[in-house]
């Protein structure tokens, strides 16, 4: 990997990590995991309980040690580096503030160790108090302040050592649904200013495809997909980020399909829809499944389209979710208007909008529209 | 009657029986005093003579005249300081080593620690006092100092306090560039003053009011701590004669436990009440 030297080809900017793996005993946890990062760039770990997230962030920051691979920042390998020496700074999900110290002297500890001098120490911690409007709390001790000004204390300080890298563990995971609306809204007006690369680990998909300019969906000990949230939710890499991002999630269904025209048939018991999926260079495959999006499902009179009977219905205001079921017993969830008058136990008729259909071959990878204008 | 009444009620049946209770208490304490304000040949007569006048402090002005006590004072100052102080380190040290530390056998190693509680001392002291002989340290402050050092207690209750520290102080503050002693010092330490002063408190008395150890280890009046001395003030069988002197050496070696005590009140209350309070 003589790409990323520091020493040839001038300063290489951005994270990469290459081929990492970790096992906590005899328990693997990260598989070969690849993946770069641009400079000032903001990423999130995306995926559900226990698929590695947080432990690739500890590698990254140093606080476990990789088993293979290895780690650069900005050029150079950190992966064998002390913690405190990788130029990361970290948010930890439950704050980790020192709870004797004053925030003050919070945002300072971590500057006096590397011998920082009073008045550049002062100067940062006052800046890092107005971006943060933490300035009337830095005399207080984390015991007097609520969670949500803890939440910016731990942030003021990761801001005070300038880290070429932020790391973020759930940050938001500990604050009630209105702070946490704010504080997202925060974090993204913060990362607009501080101009940093940035990694946030969540397990809310709001959060990631609100916040990130790529997301990284993880799941048991890989990296399912990599890509901006618009990719990730047009184009899932496969029938897993498929159903993981999205909510509600993706209808998927068991298909048949027919290849023989330019674009994919897909026949389901109610019918034989046209899918925007191209023929060409579809693999052989015994089970098919289709992807259909909720708001590509439409509630129709009853006899119109494929017949359902409605299980469930949830009035957003705007919309109406509608749980339905088909005559198997396929659950499908479906959208109507927000004025919509249908009620648990009707027959309906599902209007499928299948030209933005998914589709997924018997190994679960996905296919796709083009998308407009290619 | 009104629920609250009746509320009221019972506190003031716990109240009155607490107050009781305290007057109890109290009764052999005021007991010592006043017959410390009493001349020894009034006593001589009758100790009831101490319900009524005349009061003398004449005890008091003898003892800073003829008596061991402020040896035996300095003495229980001296050892019962560095005792807690060691014990105070010591079990830091092995709380913080059992609790972040890996190293080989360290669960074994901690339940050998954990051992020492069942083993009184009665059951090795004839072992450590030839052990101390062989090492002539009888009749010296090591010799009263060392054997109170091995607190199990002491490292079990500190090693549960560093566990129950959240693991991200430390990560965060390694992150911070701290090294691991600053950790320790700067980040852990600090959050563990309640315990601190529980097992402080606890050290400070149990060594104060020993007597079995130094009773055996030290039998130079000049070694003696006051437990020791003040027994082995009580010369004549029957306490008949210069009992206001003894009562007198009894108050006075109450006193800096008195002062420990108003020092501390709010974390000894708060041991006494169960230490589970973080
Ligand atoms: N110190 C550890 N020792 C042993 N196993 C661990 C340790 N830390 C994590 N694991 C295991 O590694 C796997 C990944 O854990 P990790 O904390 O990275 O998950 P996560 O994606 O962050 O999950 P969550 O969303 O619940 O935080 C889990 O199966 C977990 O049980
Ligand atoms: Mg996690």
């Amino acid at each position: 990997m003589g790409t990323q030297s520091s020493r040839t080809g001038g300063r290489v900017s951005g994270i990469e990590i290459s081929n990492v793996t970790k096992a906590y005993g005899a328990t693997p946890v990260l598989d070969g995991v690849s993946l770069s990062i641009a400079d000032n760039e903001f990423v999130a770990f995306l995926g559900p309980s226990g698929c590695g997230k947080t432990t690739l962030l500890r590698l990254i920051a140093g606080l476990e040690e990789v088993d293979g691979g290895e780690i650069h920042i900005n050029g150079r390998r950190v992966d064998q580096l002390a913690p405190g020496a990788r130029g990361v700074a970290m948010v930890f999900q439950n704050y980790a503030l020192y709870p004797h110290m004053t925030v003050a002297d919070n945002l300072a500890f971590g500057l006096k160790n590397v011998g920082i001098a009073k008045a550049e120490i002062d100067t940062r911690i006052a800046e890092a108090a107005r971006i943060l409007e933490i300035g009337e709390y830095l005399g207080r001790k984390p015991g007097e302040l609520s969670g949500g000004q803890k939440q910016r204390v731990a942030i003021g300080r990761a801001i005070v050592k300038n880290p070429d890298l932020f790391l973020f563990d759930e940050p938001l995971s500990n604050l009630d649904a209105a702070l946490r609306m704010r504080t997202r809204l925060e974090l993204a007006q913060l990362r607009r200013r501080l101009k940093a690369t940035m990694i946030l680990v969540t397990h809310d998909q709001v959060e990631a495809m609100t916040l990130a300019d790529r997301i990284v969906v993880m799941k048991d000990r890989k990296i399912q997909q990599v890509g901006t949230p618009m990719e990730i939710y047009i184009r899932p890499a496969n029938v897993f980020v498929a159903g993981f991002v999205g909510s509600p999630p993706m209808n998927i269904l068991k298909v048949d399909v027919d290849v023989s025209g330019a674009v994919v048939m897909a026949r389901l018991a109610g019918g034989v829809f046209k899918t925007g999926v191209g023929s060409a260079g579809l693999p052989v495959s015994a089970h098919w499944r289709i992807g259909l999006r909720p708001e590509t499902v439409k509630v129709g009179a009853s006899g119109d389209g494929l017949a359902a009977t409605v299980e469930f219905v949830e009035r957003l205001g705007e919309r109406t979710l509608v749980y339905t079921k088909l005559a198997d017993g396929t659950p499908v969830t479906a959208e109507d208007a927000g004025t919509s008058r249908v009620k648990m136990g009707d027959p309906v008729g599902l209007k499928i909008d299948a030209g933005s259909a998914h589709l997924f071959d018997g190994e679960g990878v996905g296919y796709h529209a083009p998308e407009s204008g290619e | 009657m009104s629920a609250s009444s009746q509320k009221k009620l019972r506190e003031i049946a716990i109240l009155a029986t607490l107050v009781v209770l305290g007057f109890i208490m109290l009764v052999p304490l005021m007991w010592t005093v006043l017959l410390s304000l009493k001349s020894n040949s009034d006593l001589l007569q009758s100790t009831a003579n101490a319900f009524h006048g005349p009061y003398t402090g004449e005890n008091y002005a003898a003892i800073t005249k003829s008596s061991g006590v402020f040896r035996w004072l300095m003495n229980s100052v001296i050892v019962s300081g560095l005792q807690t102080i060691g014990v105070l380190v010591l079990a830091s040290l092995a709380g913080y080593g059992f609790a972040r530390l890996e190293f080989p056998y360290r669960d074994q190693i901690f339940l050998l620690v954990l051992f020492g509680l069942a083993i009184p001392e009665q059951a090795v002291i004839i072992t450590r006092h030839q052990l101390f002989t062989g090492l002539h340290l009888h009749n010296s402050y090591p010799g009263l100092i060392l054997p109170g050092l091995a607190a199990p207690f002491g490292v079990f209750l500190m090693t549960q306090y560093f566990k129950a520290i959240p693991k991200e102080l430390d990560e965060a503050a390694i992150l911070d560039n701290a090294s691991r002693f600053k950790i320790f010092w700067k980040v852990l330490l600090p959050l563990t003053i309640p315990a601190q002063a529980t097992l402080g408190i606890f050290t400070f008395l149990g060594s104060w009011n020993d007597y079995w150890w130094p009773l055996i280890s030290a039998t130079r009046a000049d070694m003696f701590t006051l437990t020791v001395g003040l027994s082995a003030s009580q010369i004549n069988f029957a306490q008949t004669s210069g009992l206001g002197y003894l009562m007198t050496q009894a108050v006075f070696a109450a006193v800096p436990i008195l002062i420990v005590y108003i020092i501390f009140q709010k974390y000894i209350v708060r041991a006494v009440a169960g230490a589970a309070i973080r």
